[in-house]
């Protein structure tokens, strides 16, 4: 996933469509909008972002998951079972993120990437409904992807690469 | 200045504003679990040397504490889980990277082995209990697995050995895997929390022994352990020190923040230089009542535990 911080207006819809696709409980989110102001008056930068979970290449939550519940599948999106989770809450403290949460019914819930759409050939619903278009979601491991193309042309981050995580979230700056 | 706000209003139960996963029960276990394993070394390493005549305490009566011990120490990660009647997925694979998937099936070896251990000994330690019920009387099968453990008992013992140093560096790794955890992020935390564990073992071996000969052998032991136990605070300090800038700023929290009381006052001074002091000046010949020093270390082994676990969650890499 690649999100334009130039285009992003934090206007929070990307939260709602999350919230509504995935029935997430009252009081808890999947993804939320990070206003970030930097510098010293009158050189201010504001940067609006929405983040979530990160899909990491070297998910820490995955290594430290006694059951297998924390999982990454094909195309390396990281995913939970519900029924194999304990809730012993060792991949909330072990993301550097704070992606994860407890559900109210005990397990432990996050961002899927939409993963029930995405094999139905939709979006995640974030990026469909965002109305500044400042989300892409694609193949990365495809060098013709518009994912890719983006990250070829246009200058990037990652959020804390110094956690070691590889996250596959990618910020247009 | 740089300033992050969540403007899209997040605010998860137990994760904003400050992550408060794991609560008191985690704290209560990994000091049982450590403690547990402290006895149990000890119990099962003075009976291979042949020692279980001198030294009876070690060996036999203070292995009541970790059959205790162990139960309430699982009963409490058990309270703690929030998805409990999935919690015999733990046993339907073993994950070799994670930390708590070696507890689960470490503790599913060592809880019964202490069992086992405590009743090798019963008749022996409690025969006052044996005659009021009768128990061998009642159920033959009883004296049956007694003979079987008691002429076993050498296997246990080496069993025990490596178990239970498993289980005491266990309970730091655990913790230490972390990455996302800058305080508990480095490799100290596991031989600190096995000696830490040793030491509250053989606390707890003093204040059940009744034998001057033991009481002292053991206050050696403690004061060693002490020793390297300050020394490896002295490193992990080090460590932050010359870490990057989340390990500066979990130090903090340490040294002249938050918990710096707790810290250096009840763990380093009450709970570590204190007893120190006073088995040392027992070790000269003095008479300083040494139970004080093996309650002190109990203590400050116990805040130890739940200073680390509650001042780990509030470091962090982003917000």
């Amino acid at each position: 996933m690649v999100i334009d911080t130039l285009k992003c207006v934090g206007c929070s819809d990307c939260v709602v469509a999350c919230q509504t696709e995935n029935d997430v409980p009252i009081g808890y989110c999947r993804d939320w909008i990070v206003e970030t102001v930097s510098g010293t008056y009158p050189n201010l930068d504001l940067e609006l972002k929405s983040e979530r979970c990160n899909h990491c290449d070297n998910a820490p939550c995955v290594r430290c998951c006694p059951t297998g519940a924390s999982h990454s599948v094909d195309g390396g999106i990281v995913m939970v079972t519900a029924d194999e989770c304990i809730g012993c809450g060792a991949c909330i403290e072990s993301c550097p993120y704070d992606a994860r949460y407890q559900h109210p019914d005990g397990y432990v819930d996050k961002c899927t990437f939409c993963h029930h759409r995405l094999e139905k050939g939709h979006l995640p619903a974030c990026v469909s409904v965002c109305p500044t278009k400042c989300m892409y979601f694609g193949d990365l491991d495809n060098p013709n992807s518009e994912v890719s193309q983006l990250l070829k042309n246009r200058k990037h981050k990652t959020l804390a690469p110094e956690a070691g995580t590889n996250p596959h979230v990618f910020y247009l700056i | 200045m740089h300033e992050e706000l969540f403007t899209s209003g997040r605010n998860i139960p137990h994760i904003d504003p400050s992550l408060e996963i794991w609560h008191w029960p985690i704290s209560l276990y990994l000091f049982l679990g450590g403690l547990a394993a402290g006895i149990l070394f000890f119990a099962a390493l003075f009976y291979v040397l042949g020692k279980e005549k001198e030294y009876p305490a070690a060996v036999k009566f203070t292995s009541i504490i970790p059959p205790i011990a162990l139960s309430i120490g699982l009963l409490a990660l058990v309270y703690d889980l929030t998805h409990k009647l999935y919690t015999w997925q733990l046993y339907t694979t073993f994950r070799i990277e994670s930390p708590m998937s070696w507890g689960a099936w470490v503790l599913m070896v060592v809880t019964p082995l202490s069992f086992m251990w405590l009743f090798s000994y019963y008749s022996e330690i409690y025969p006052k209990t044996e005659e009021k019920l009768q128990l061998f009387k009642k159920f033959k099968f009883l004296k049956t697995a007694e003979r079987f453990l008691i002429d076993n008992r050498k296997y246990m013992a080496y069993a025990l050995i490596p178990l239970t140093l498993v289980l005491g560096v266990y309970t730091g790794i655990l913790l230490s895997a972390f990455n996302a955890r800058p305080l508990w992020n480095n490799a100290i935390l596991g031989p600190l929390f096995l000696t830490s564990g040793l030491s509250t073992g053989a606390a707890a071996i003093i204040l059940m022994s009744k034998n001057t000969l033991e009481k002292h052998l053991f206050g050696k032991i403690d004061l060693g352990l002490i020793i390297i136990e300050l020394a490896l605070i002295v490193h992990m300090i080090m460590g932050y020190y010359a870490g990057s800038q989340v390990q500066l700023e979990a130090m903090e929290i340490l040294v002249g923040g938050e918990f710096t009381l707790m810290f250096f006052g009840f763990v380093v001074l009450l709970g570590l230089i204190v007893p120190a002091i006073l088995e040392l000046i027992e070790l000269i010949g003095y008479k300083v009542p040494v139970i004080m020093a093996a309650l002190l270390v109990i203590l400050g082994g116990l805040i130890f535990r739940f200073v680390m676990v509650e001042a780990g969650q509030l470091t962090h890499f982003l917000y």
